[in-house]
């Protein structure tokens, strides 16, 4: 009898035996910031990256005194890159009053938690450019990346007009954030007129694409449009080159990575990215200083430049608490939507109603054999 | 035409990998009936045990052959160390137990390596270094085959043989089958079961690190998770080839690597999983024993 | 009454005392605490219905998190395209997982232990690989469904996290309540004898295919309910969710807490996800701790921790 009772006590008795230890509610001095971002998992490289940028940029304000006069506390929770994981993270962060979240890396992982901070009137800034995320038009969304369908648009006049490649074959992964992307690219694509010979799928980390791509190489197309992520992209790109395939490669944004040019190694020198310039490439002056106080704080670069979107994130988050002198949802998100520009890490912009990201220059750069970009195009101008 | 010769080339080398790994299971289920799901884990701490050596003395970029080699040294004996350090403490207690009780052990080890890799070498993704082998290639009827696959193939071909040989053809190699008909009989025979199941968690693991540490050379890279992966479908071709049967793990890990291929490459490269395990299914429905039939003692 | 499972009298008082305790959780920790007793009480279902297939009827279900799903996707989908309140959803949650738990068992059952798990394992792989697939546009793709709706009771939303809890709590009530009656019915009865030896079972009149398959649905069923709260409780669904990963939890807890013991699963429940929880903290490390306690509970408690004690015929 004893048994059952310490048995089936057991369960609660660990959770309520606990209670001690979890924090009691205080009147929050501090400023909470969350993170939620993926700091361990495949793209543990971006999370940690995301993690590393938001205290960086906290530990700077509270050496300057913090912000109203409270010092920035943050919250860091592992969403693992997967959507039920980043709900979690959502209640917790949610629970842990924080003001606003930055993150996730994910668009998957950005729905997920999306309608639980709009609930909360969280303000929640990721570098998720799905189109799925504008749905709602939740209040609380600031997207900091350039949305899919501004890529989509230059990514189909590059390959169509400026390439001009014949034979298109386009490569996705199940995401919502690539298979939105590479629809949009095909529909773009398809309105100038360019050819779509084909549009396959891989599961994203099955590493064995070889299969796939042989089917490819039998259709000789000129060019292969990778929309998901660089992990693939990078192994895509090796078994290509490896398989003898002569065409070009040209991946979507979330190829930018530095781990890109080290999977497909030798195979990388010649692959095209398109997005916004990699963070050493960035002419901001704002960029440069952050880059090299991330440097010498961490002893390497940026993983990504979505490193540094969502560091403008961070940023604009300050900016209009600053800014407002208060930490009110409404005032935040009225001062943040009604910002003109913005002087980003990332360039200069400013956010619509639906919290999408607007005026943002796209950049096609070919990775060279050390692995540095080098811009294509536009052809970069003096200054 | 030269679309197919490539699909079979992709798949052979795929399923070269997979038999090894493969053998490793089947032998280890063979003997104790035990699915011994922390093996494929071993498998990819082989792949990063030899990074670690490969990276660590390359210094910059191009290591030897003879650093090559001395990686899957290492590796082998480090995996098949940990094979028999797993085996005393994760399964030798629990003989006379449920076998469930075993097959949870097995899981818990799993979870243990693999977090275990990843405490070590970090969450990332792990790039092996570029130009261990030549990277020649040959061109043949429209297909490519590539200096590494050529040595995968061969290499495992050597090796699956080697074990053949061994169990087949030498005392020590009948004493394993014994133990695998009947561990009781054996024992009354005066079989060392002990020292047989120890040997078995050595050869078993020995290969799969091969097998591991050509994941890595094959892909250029490795990342914590991939053990999980890799073990299931080194599983899957142990009972298609007949769980517990030698030559059933070869013909089966070669055969699911060219399934594989023709699946991603003729049907869907989407659903090409789903097609895999659908395959498995329907072999268990029908063939239960495997393509070559199972080696297990049947407990009445 | 001698090795009754609940320990008798002082038993059947004991359990429905401590979750009628539970009841209070929400007025005592705050709501991130209550999110994981919502969770707890969820996964407890789930490990229950686990328990009906693996430790009752002795069949070796390892991937169990199938007809969680199917339960999860069936609200999710029908919640979200078709606007079919919440808890309308559930009996068909529940039906729809128990066809799949039968349909898929009845070609299997008769294969030896070690075939039957590969074969689920297999379907697990195959649901998760479909689910992420997305066929005909109704799963989402791998990232699943977002923006499932809150049950609501007499008109009343359940949105806050007290009241899902509640609800939670309460259908694990009634499912222990159905777990406790298992063990007393002949249906029962029939689970164990075949468990303990099935050739001597058929000669009692057991009709071994008919009773596994029941069990198998059973088990589904009731892992569908727990599915449909779980989307809810998340108000996102997505084949991540549902991996194999999640399925060898499920089997683990039943074998770590012992197998056909509902305190042992609780405790098992407990430990196996709770304490995840709370040590997320410790990030990294979490699962490799996790990995040796269950080699070293095996290891030293191969029954189980609180295994279900055995009637002496």
């Amino acid at each position: 009898m004893r048994r059952i009772t310490i048995g089936a006590g057991a369960g609660f008795g660990v959770a309520l035996g606990l209670l001690g230890a979890t924090g009691v509610a205080r009147a929050a001095a501090p400023i909470r910031i969350g993170v939620q971002a993926p700091i361990t998992g495949t793209y543990a490289d971006e999370g940690q990256g995301i993690e590393r940028a938001v205290k960086l940029l906290a530990a700077e304000q509270n050496a300057k005194g913090g912000l109203l006069g409270r010092k920035i506390e943050v919250k860091i929770c592992d969403d693992q890159g997967e959507a039920a994981q980043a709900a979690i993270c959502a209640r917790q962060l949610v629970n842990d009053h924080v003001i606003a979240v930055i993150g996730s890396y994910t668009s998957g992982a950005a729905l997920a938690a999306q309608p639980i901070y709009a609930r909360a009137d969280v303000i929640q800034t990721s570098d998720g450019t799905s189109n799925e995320l504008l749905k709602h038009g939740y209040r609380t969304w600031f997207g900091n990346a350039a949305p899919n369908s501004a890529e989509a648009k230059f990514t189909a006049h590059y390959l169509v007009d400026v390439r001009h490649f014949g034979k298109i074959a386009v490569l996705t992964d199940h995401s919502s954030f690539a298979t939105g992307l590479a629809d949009a690219v095909v529909a773009d694509v398809k309105a100038d007129h360019g050819d779509v010979i084909d549009k396959s799928f891989i599961n994203a980390g099955s590493q064995n694409f070889s299969p796939v791509l042989t089917k490819l190489k039998a259709m000789h197309p000129d060019v292969l449009y990778f929309s998901g992520y660089y992990s693939d992209g990078g192994l895509i790109r090796a078994q290509m080159v490896q398989l003898g395939m002569k065409a070009a490669f040209v991946g979507g944004d979330a190829n930018q990575n530095v781990a890109f040019a080290k999977i497909a190694g030798p195979a990388a020198a010649g692959s095209v990215i398109i997005n916004v310039p990699a963070p050493a490439d960035l002419p901001y002056p704002v960029a440069k200083t952050f880059v090299a106080a991330y440097k010498a704080k961490y002893g390497a670069l940026p993983p990504s430049v979505f490193t540094l979107t969502n560091a403008d994130g961070m940023r604009a988050v300050m900016q209009a608490i600053a800014a407002t002198k208060s930490v009110k949802p409404a005032k935040l998100e009225a001062y943040l939507h009604g910002m003109k520009s913005f002087q980003g890490l990332t360039g200069t912009f400013a956010w619509n109603a639906k919290g999408e990201r607007t005026g943002s220059p796209f950049v096609a750069f070919e990775v060279q054999k050390d692995g540095s970009y080098r811009i294509l195009y536009p052809a970069p101008t003096a200054g | 035409m030269g679309t197919f010769i490539q699909q079979v080339v992709n798949g052979l080398t795929v399923g070269g990998i997979y038999a090894l790994i493969a053998l490793g299971y089947t032998m280890v289920y063979g003997v104790m009936r035990l699915i011994n799901f922390a093996h494929g884990d071993l498998c990819i701490l082989g792949a990063f045990v030899g990074l670690s050596l490969l990276t660590g003395a390359a210094g910059s970029g191009h290591p030897g052959a003879a650093l090559l080699l001395l990686a899957f040294v290492v590796s082998i004996i480090a995996i098949a160390v940990a094979g028999v350090v797993l085996e005393r403490i994760a399964y030798r207690p629990l003989r006379k137990a449920d076998r469930l009780a075993a097959v949870v052990s097995a899981l818990g080890a799993s979870l243990m390596i693999e977090n275990g890799i990843m405490l070590v070498w970090g969450p990332q993704v792990h790039v092996f270094p570029a130009g261990l082998l030549p990277a020649t290639t040959w061109h043949f009827a429209g297909a490519t085959i590539s200096f590494v696959q050529v040595m995968i193939i061969l290499a495992s071909l050597v090796l699956m043989a080697a074990l053949y040989a061994f169990v087949n053809h030498t005392r020590f190699g009948t004493a394993i089958r014994a133990a695998a008909i009947d561990q009781d009989a054996a024992r009354l025979m005066g079989i060392n079961v002990n020292r047989v199941i120890t040997s078995v968690f050595i050869i078993g693991p020995g290969l799969g690190a091969i097998g591991g540490l050509f994941i890595g050379i094959y892909y250029r890279e490795a990342y914590f998770t991939m053990g999980w992966t890799y073990g299931l479908y080194a599983f899957i071709a142990a009972i298609l080839g007949g769980i517990g049967n030698i030559p059933g793990a070869m013909l089966g890990g070669v055969l699911l690597g060219l399934f594989n291929a023709f699946a991603a490459g003729y049907v869907s490269s989407s659903w090409q999983d789903a097609i895999t395990f659908g395959l498995l299914i329907a072999i268990l429905l029908v063939r239960p024993s495997g393509l070559l039939g199972e080696r297990v003692a049947e407990k009445v | 009454m001698r090795g009754a499972p609940l320990g008798g009298a002082t038993g059947a008082v004991a359990g429905p005392v401590i979750w009628a305790a539970g009841l209070a959780l929400p007025f005592a920790l705050d709501s991130s605490w209550v999110s994981i007793a919502a969770f707890f009480a969820i996964y407890a279902i789930t490990a229950l219905s686990e328990d009906v297939i693996l430790g009752r009827a002795g069949m070796f279900d390892m991937g169990h998190a199938v007809y969680f799903g199917i339960g999860a996707y069936v609200t999710a989908i029908l919640n979200t395209t078709l606007n079919v309140p919440i808890l309308l959803t559930l009996p068909l949650a529940m039906l729809l997982a128990a066809a799949a738990g039968a349909l898929l068992s009845a070609p299997l059952i008769r294969l030896r232990g070690d075939y039957l798990l590969v074969a689920t394992i297999g379907f697990n792989a195959i649901f998760v690989l479909a689910m992420q697939n997305d066929p005909g546009g109704i799963t989402g793709g791998s990232d699943g469904i977002t923006g499932i709706g809150v049950p609501s009771l007499f008109g009343l939303q359940l949105e806050s996290q007290s009241a899902m809890f509640w609800l939670d709590w309460v259908v694990l009530g009634a499912v222990l309540l159905v777990m406790r009656n298992l063990d007393r019915c002949e249906f029962g009865r029939a689970l164990r004898y075949l468990k303990q030896d099935e050739l001597a079972a058929g000669t009692l009149g057991v009709d071994a295919r008919a009773v596994k398959t029941l069990a198998f649905a059973l088990g589904a069923a009731l892992a569908g309910l727990a599915g449909t709260l779980f989307a809810v409780q998340l108000s996102t669904v997505s084949p991540s969710s549902f991996v194999f990963t999640e399925s060898v939890t499920l089997f683990a807890i039943v074998i770590v807490g012992g197998q056909g013991s509902i305190p042992g699963v609780l405790l098992g429940t407990a430990l196996m996800f709770v304490v995840p929880q709370i040590f997320r903290g410790l990030a990294e490390y979490r699962y490799f701790v996790f990995g040796i306690a269950m080699v070293a509970v095996m290891v030293l408690r191969p029954q189980g921790l609180l295994p279900r004690r055995r009637a002496v015929t």
